[in-house]
């Protein structure tokens, strides 16, 4: 898609420069701070981040009655664990997960624009805001999947969820086998973004 | 018509991005702090005043319209932070807080001196606000009494409803036929009037389920359902839908 399309030889130099420059601005006219645009970044080092949906799918894995309330009440159920402050909040407000079953296997996109789970995912990878991955996933997402390198069998049925309205969606993958000893933790660094929205699925180590 | 607001199900568009990471490059953080900001600072919400001198509304609305009034092929051709450059600094500059001139001006000494310091300027009370927006969200939900018409398992049709610059209904629905999957509980708004296209006032929101052999008879996987999350305002039953069409 980018090959088709001219674009300036300094493209990445000269966004950088006028990001820096509007930033100045908004600075020098007491928009924003010096500290502002760190301190929203940091907030996504630290207290929105995968780092959340993976204790939370790690729980469901471990714990059957947690997932179908997870299921049942996304946001009563993520308030049983100890995350950290913002789970409700910013693009947190109405989070619905979906849980992958050996038939059914779970898709979330948004074809309007990119919404996304902040407070369990972060923010979302390029691959999500592409707009062919949102135009193509809607019609075909078992191709779709393949290019992720997800073959999901003609029987088992794809569900994809268009977040388009105040639901930010997220999945519950399914726990991969040979994972029966491994402790919460290590199950935690099983759970990747892809898995939590549909693109892939959690394998074992 | 905006392409944009029909994306669902384009074909010939060849393959999909893979990359997993959420920046490319380390300017593109700084615009998502920018517009962060911009949200949490926006005077709408109840969050204590500050000594921001941003007193227009900004939301996810505003940056959606920047990107949806753009030439439909710069949509594609434009990275996703590219557009919300692009959008940003157009709002700054039609809301008269910068000027053109002093953005150029100021790009090309940033460009030819990357490392130029920021200015250093501000109050914490400002940063606090935006730390606080991050915590306590924005949420659509309105305590109002509203009547629901659908029920989980109805049948709907999706209204072609008069869209002219924003919208929350995705194109390709336009006209079709659904299955209510989920009634949402409560009413919830938009966070802008979208004006003939009907939405903004707090009304209920339905999950609908659609069969993509409706929606692209022939032309769709097997095996496969689409749900979509749609204002009421969208949801009309059949009946009415043949109704207005015999009118």
């Amino acid at each position: 898609m980018m090959d088709r399309f001219h674009y300036r030889p300094d493209r990445e130099a000269y966004s950088a420069a006028r990001v820096k420059a509007l930033e100045a601005l908004l600075i020098r006219k007491g928009v924003i701070t010096d500290r502002t645009v760190d301190t929203v970044l940091d907030f996504f080092e630290t207290k929105m981040g995968p780092f959340n949906g993976a204790k939370i799918v790690a729980r469901a894995w471990v714990d059957p009655a947690f997932k179908d309330r997870l299921v049942a009440d996304t946001p009563k159920a993520i308030a049983e664990l100890q995350l950290p402050e913002g789970m409700a909040g910013a693009e947190g407000e109405h989070m619905r997960a979906v849980a992958n079953a050996p038939d059914v296997h779970n898709l979330i996109i948004c074809t309007l624009c990119s919404c996304y789970p902040w407070p369990v995912l972060g923010l979302p990878p390029y691959w999500y805001k592409d707009p062919t991955f949102r135009s193509r996933a809607a019609r075909e997402p078992r191709a779709v999947l393949t290019e992720f390198g997800l073959a999901v069998p003609d029987a088992v049925e794809i569900k994809v969820w268009d977040s388009s309205a105040q639901i930010r969606w997220f999945v519950v993958p399914e726990r991969p086998a040979g994972t029966d000893g491994l402790s919460e933790t290590e199950l935690e660094a099983l759970v990747t973004p892809e898995a939590m929205m549909g693109v892939a699925v959690a394998r074992a180590a | 018509m905006k392409l944009q607001h029909y994306l669902g199900g384009l074909e010939g568009l060849g393959p999909v991005s893979t990359e997993t990471r959420v920046f490319v490059e380390v300017w593109e953080t700084r615009i998502f702090g920018i517009h962060t900001a911009m949200m949490a600072l926006s005077p709408q919400l109840p969050l204590p005043e500050t000594p921001s001198t941003f007193k227009t509304i900004w939301t996810w609305a505003d940056l959606r319209k920047g990107a949806e009034s753009l030439n439909p092929f710069d949509y594609f051709r434009f990275r996703y932070y590219e557009k919300w450059l692009g959008g940003i600094s157009g709002y700054f500059i039609d809301n008269g807080y910068i000027t053109a001139e002093e953005l150029d001006a100021l790009t090309e000494e940033y460009y030819s001196e990357p490392a130029k310091p920021l200015p250093d300027a501000g109050d914490e009370a400002i940063d606090q606000r935006v730390v606080q927006y991050l915590v306590e969200g924005d949420s659509p939900k309105r305590d109002v009494a509203v009547t629901f018409e659908f029920k989980v398992g109805d049948m709907v049709a999706i209204r072609n409803v008069p869209t002219i610059e924003h919208t929350r209904l995705p194109g390709f629905l336009r006209n079709k036929f659904g299955t209510i999957e989920t009634v949402y509980d409560g009413a919830y708004t938009y966070l802008c009037d979208t004006g003939p296209d009907g939405v903004g006032a707090a009304m209920p929101v339905y999950c609908v389920r659609f069969e993509p052999s409706d929606l692209w008879p022939d032309n769709a996987e097997k095996n496969f359902s689409l749900y979509a999350d749609l204002y009421a305002h969208y949801v009309e039953a059949p009946e009415a839908a043949e109704a207005s069409k015999a009118a």
